[in-house]
């Protein structure tokens, strides 16, 4: 990893904490649907990070936005299984040596069935992991299970919007 | 011992992934007992700092709103005040009286952090223990109820919305005075359920829930909601009905905590009969 790549990982790790802190955690449509947008920053690490850093730094990140919102341990343990899972849901969706071009995974060199397979099963992991621990009861499964797909069809656009507005196609 | 530690070297993924895991899942389970704890009011002051600071900004964006609360309010204080009575003897109106002692004060207190749509929700407020606030003191909005507090650091306290799971109001139906219990399923925030209607009582739509006043958080006759349905369930005992909540939750700007003034006596009251028996 260069410096350069670790720069900017750590301005986006507390752009998007502020982001999800201030304003994401504010936002709440029909009373079911909220975003996680903050876990953009696990998708976006680099394919060469070592797999030790990966767990470390989705702790970090999932303790941080528990400070905020009061709930401690419950972001970390869904961050921390989403990083568990990146390495493997990587290997399993990706079919030749092309599908690894780049330093990050990302809607353009990735083109854009990978990257709609990568980040939609990472984020469900998530959103499943973070509301199900949240409620811990089995007697409102489905209403649960309604918020888990909706909150994350919210997070995949505004995921897929931050792709398209910061790394265009035919640069 | 050499393989042992190939072996340890070779899954280190999977054993550090179980070692945060398990330390995640332990500050989750154990967060009631961190909650006086040096981490809690750790974090507690700086999400506080943080949560008041961006609060100044947003601020702005309800000024409208807030001033047309706080007219509100100031007009059904003016019609308390003693000249808004007509004095016809004066007598009736004599409270200097050794039987007329206050029961509760007020504490208002501006919301720096609110949420409504998670399962369990919680607010904090800008006053805490230097400020008089303890825990299990109740916090209302007007006449209306918002929640209990749970937890006070020096300068903020955090405060259970009705909102949660583990928040449950007893409350009465005006008419009637017939006791309920009002709950929060999750879904949306301008709805709850009312439970343990007892089956003799006649619901109607509209009916008026208010706080029984036998809970020792809230006082007695503030507004919980009304009735917006109802099921008759035919094998129990009670029927159950969803209520329609007075309080707009999502609007939370200043707020009042309630102080019982006699809290102690009552406890106290409470605990010579426990060690009499």
């Amino acid at each position: 990893m260069t410096s350069r790549t670790l720069f900017f990982n750590v301005i986006r790790f507390f752009f998007l904490v502020f982001l999800q802190v201030l304003i994401l955690n504010n936002i709440n449509l029909g009373g079911y649907i909220n975003p996680y947008f903050y876990i953009y920053f696990i998708l976006l690490l680099p394919f060469g990070a070592p797999r030790w850093l990966l767990l470390i730094s989705a702790f970090i990140l999932g303790l941080s936005i528990d400070i905020f919102t009061n709930t401690i341990g419950l972001n970390a343990a869904a961050c921390v299984v989403m990083a568990f899972f990146r390495p493997f849901v990587i290997s399993a969706i990706s079919t030749g040596p092309e599908s690894l071009i780049g330093d990050t995974p990302s809607l353009r060199n990735q083109g854009i069935k990978w990257f709609l397979y990568y980040s939609i099963i990472l984020v469900l992991i998530h959103h499943s992991v973070l509301f199900y621990l949240e409620i811990f009861r089995f007697s409102e499964f489905t209403v649960t299970f309604i918020r888990v797909l909706l909150s994350s069809a919210f997070t995949m656009v505004l995921v897929l919007i931050s792709e398209y507005l910061l790394y265009p196609r035919g640069k | 011992m050499r393989n042992l530690f190939f072996f340890l070297r070779n899954h280190y993924f999977y054993f550090l992934f179980l070692v945060l895991e398990t330390f995640s899942l332990t500050l989750l389970f154990n967060y009631n007992e961190f909650q006086g704890s040096s981490l809690y009011s750790v974090s507690n002051s700086v999400s506080g700092y943080v949560n008041s600071m961006f609060n100044g900004i947003s601020e702005y964006f309800s000024l409208r709103k807030t001033n047309r609360v706080l007219i509100d309010e100031m007009a059904k204080l003016h019609s308390r005040i003693p000249e808004a009575f007509y004095t016809t003897d004066v007598n009736i109106f004599y409270k200097k009286d050794s039987i007329v002692k206050l029961e509760y004060k007020y504490i208002s207190a501006k919301v720096i952090s609110n949420s409504t749509n998670k399962r369990n929700n919680f607010l904090m407020i800008n006053k805490g223990a230097i400020h008089g606030i303890e825990n299990h003191m109740g916090v209302i909005i007007g006449n209306k109820i918002v929640g209990q507090v749970v937890s006070v650091s020096p300068h903020f306290s955090w405060i259970m919305s009705m909102l949660n799971k583990d928040s449950r109001i007893s409350g009465k139906f005006k008419k009637n005075n017939q006791l309920v219990n009002v709950e929060w399923n999750g879904g949306s925030y301008h709805i709850g359920q009312v439970k343990e209607i007892p089956k003799h009582v006649v619901i109607v739509n509209g009916d008026t829930i208010i706080t029984s006043g036998n809970s020792d958080i809230f006082p007695e006759g503030l507004l919980i909601g009304t009735i917006s349905d109802f099921t008759k369930v035919q094998d129990e005992n009670f029927n159950n009905g969803e209520i329609f909540f007075s309080t707009d939750f999502n609007s939370l700007g200043y707020v009042e905590v309630v102080v019982d003034l006699m809290r102690k006596e009552k406890d106290d009251l409470k605990a010579s009969f426990k060690t009499q028996q």
